[in-house]
């Protein structure tokens, strides 16, 4: 099953593009647990159809199981139904190898939010069946263009739930998420100049946090939630700096009289920095201490390095100029250890899920630009369901 | 028109109040037009609220742009892909916007840097700020008072040509002088 969904993302791509996409669908030696929910019942109206069905495309997209629709190792049990705008789930996991039950919870919730309640019963019953929670309840920020206009967005991880947050319609990019996933500080243009702002998403009030002469942009969330990268052009050329988010000082990282900086990203433990400097002619990566020092230049393939993300799991995922195209790939503290894209498309901006397994990246042909994720595992990818626009700058949230 | 504006905005937050208060759930459920294949809604705030603040040291650029006066009008100093380098055929049309800020003392000047299309977004709005600086640093040089110049990158927001070639591409790879009074 997890073959066939792969072979239909696979066709959806390989006619989305000029030429033939060269996309592994199952990495060999893999074997995933088989999965069933032909023991699991949705009965009353839309929003019980809408639970199970979400519940069951959380599993698949979880990586973690091979969804099949007879007897499996295990077995989804139990029933949802919805009455009086209220949707209820019993749902229990039973493990036919051990003959055991493993799992078994209760839901309850209002019928309009069916999904999002499916999203919590997917991400418990991962946590139960591999020890990991799963990532169906994260969300994920993004910029878009719709009818001429690019504003921030927020969607679930599934491209579901799409909300549109900013209504300015000015250039805007890079959105960061706060540690508790309940902000997002991005750049924007809609009084008249690259600002760093960060916006609540629980009041929407939005603050400007770096409003510089010149170019500010490009934040990033330290791992302890106390400080922001960022980029700031305010004593020259664009150049790193760290600002601390309790006083709002500002400490300079980077002194590249002959460079542009952009896309800083925190290493796990917050002691580092990763970034782009064009200081050796084109775009590459390079890493630094974050209270500064000497950089280090981190790849050497390709003929650019951008838009890097340092993943809690330690590995570094950017864009690479292979060829004609952007292609991600992946580097750890070493350097570049594989490239994960190979199909004729432009793959940027690339972002880890908090499983540090999925990447959510945009990939752009023809003019138009979509997201996609990626399971680093198996290099299954598929495509957001998103409304019609074009899709940019994607930024995964924490759990 | 402010008026008018800040009516729709009153109506839009009440709106958007009532829906809270009879919805009572997280942000993300609020109610609003469908827009997306999963049958779910998509929130419709208005104007975001904003904490109003004075953005100091950008003096420069703060009058209006002065576009009756044959002498402002200057062509776009060109570069090179992923370059900063002003190109030496370049400098005549620097030294004109330096002619110019020299004859009139109370106009201002925004270097504005963009890029073409090719390439990271935010690594292009560090490359758009960086043509625009050398432009300044250039002006600088010329004896121009650097507190009259400030710049302005829209990276590859703001393509003069919207095409998708090299023809394109070449002049969208610029600087643009904004003179301002």
């Amino acid at each position: 099953m997890a073959r066939v969904w792969g072979l239909i993302a696979a066709a959806g791509l390989m006619a989305a593009t000029r030429t033939t996409a060269q996309v592994e669908i199952v990495k060999p030696g893999t074997e995933r647990t088989s999965l069933s929910l032909t023991e699991f019942t949705a009965a009353g109206g839309n929003s019980a159809q809408v639970f199970r069905r979400t519940l069951e495309e959380d599993l698949k997209r979880s990586g973690c199981f091979s969804l099949v629709a007879g007897p499996a190792s295990l077995m989804i049990q139990g029933r949802c139904g919805d009455a009086g705008g209220t949707v209820t789930a019993d749902c229990r996991v039973q493990n036919r190898a051990q003959g055991k039950e493993v799992f078994r919870k209760s839901y309850r919730g209002e019928a309009a939010g069916a999904r999002r309640l499916a999203h919590t019963a997917a991400d418990d019953i991962v946590l139960a069946l591999t020890g990991q929670r799963g990532i169906a309840g994260t969300r994920i920020a993004m910029v878009g263009l719709r009818g001429g206009r690019k504003d921030l967005y927020v969607c679930d991880a599934d491209g579901g739930n799409l909300t549109q947050i900013s209504r300015d319609g000015a250039p805007c990019l890079s959105p960061a998420w706060s540690r508790d996933a309940q902000a997002l500080y991005y750049m924007s243009m809609h009084r008249g100049f690259p600002d760093v702002y960060r916006v609540d998403l629980g009041s929407h009030r939005r603050n400007p946090i770096a409003t510089y002469p010149g170019l500010n942009m490009s934040p990033a969330v330290s791992p302890d939630g106390r400080r922001l990268a960022l980029v700031l052009s305010k004593d020259g050329n664009p150049d790193l700096y760290v600002m601390d988010l309790g006083t709002r000082q500002l400490t300079r990282v980077t002194r590249s009289r002959q460079a542009a900086e952009a896309s800083p990203s925190w290493s796990p433990d917050g002691s580092q920095i990763v970034y782009v400097s064009d200081r050796a002619g084109s775009p590459h990566l390079y890493v630094v201490a974050a209270s500064g020092g000497t950089e280090r230049r981190l790849t050497v393939r390709g003929r650019q390095n951008v838009g890097p993300e340092w993943g809690a799991n330690g590995l570094i995922v950017y864009s690479s100029l292979r060829d004609q195209c952007y292609q991600i790939c992946v580097a750890d503290a070493g350097g570049e250890k594989d490239q994960l894209t190979k199909d004729y498309a432009d793959h940027e901006d690339p972002s880890w899920a908090p499983d540090g397994r999925h990447i959510v990246y945009a990939r752009s042909a023809g003019h138009r630009s979509g997201l996609y994720v990626i399971d680093s595992e198996d290099r299954s990818e598929v495509g957001l369901p998103l409304t019609e626009g074009s899709w940019y700058s994607p930024a995964w949230s924490p759990r | 028109m402010r008026v008018g504006n800040l009516t729709r905005t009153a109506v839009m937050m009440g709106m958007l109040g009532a829906v809270l208060m009879t919805s009572g759930c997280s942000w993300f459920r609020r109610g609003g037009k469908t827009v997306d294949s999963t049958g779910d809604d998509m929130l419709q705030p208005g104007p975001l609220p904003e904490d109003s603040s004075v953005i100091a040291g950008r003096e420069a650029g703060t009058g209006t742009r002065i576009t009756d006066d044959p002498a402002a009008k200057i062509e776009n100093v060109l570069f090179d892909y992923d370059s900063y380098q002003i190109r030496p055929g370049e400098m005549p049309k620097i030294e004109r916007a330096a002619a110019f800020l020299k004859g009139n003392a109370g106009v201002t000047l925004v270097a504005e840097g963009n890029c073409d299309e090719r390439g990271s977004n935010e690594y292009n709005m560090s490359l758009g700020e960086h043509r625009a600086d050398a432009v300044r640093a250039a002006l600088v040089g010329m004896g121009i008072d650097g507190g009259r110049i400030t710049t302005k990158s829209f990276g590859e927001e703001k393509p003069a040509d919207p095409g998708h070639g090299e023809a394109a591409w070449r002049v969208n790879r610029r600087v643009e002088f904004g003179f301002y009074r």
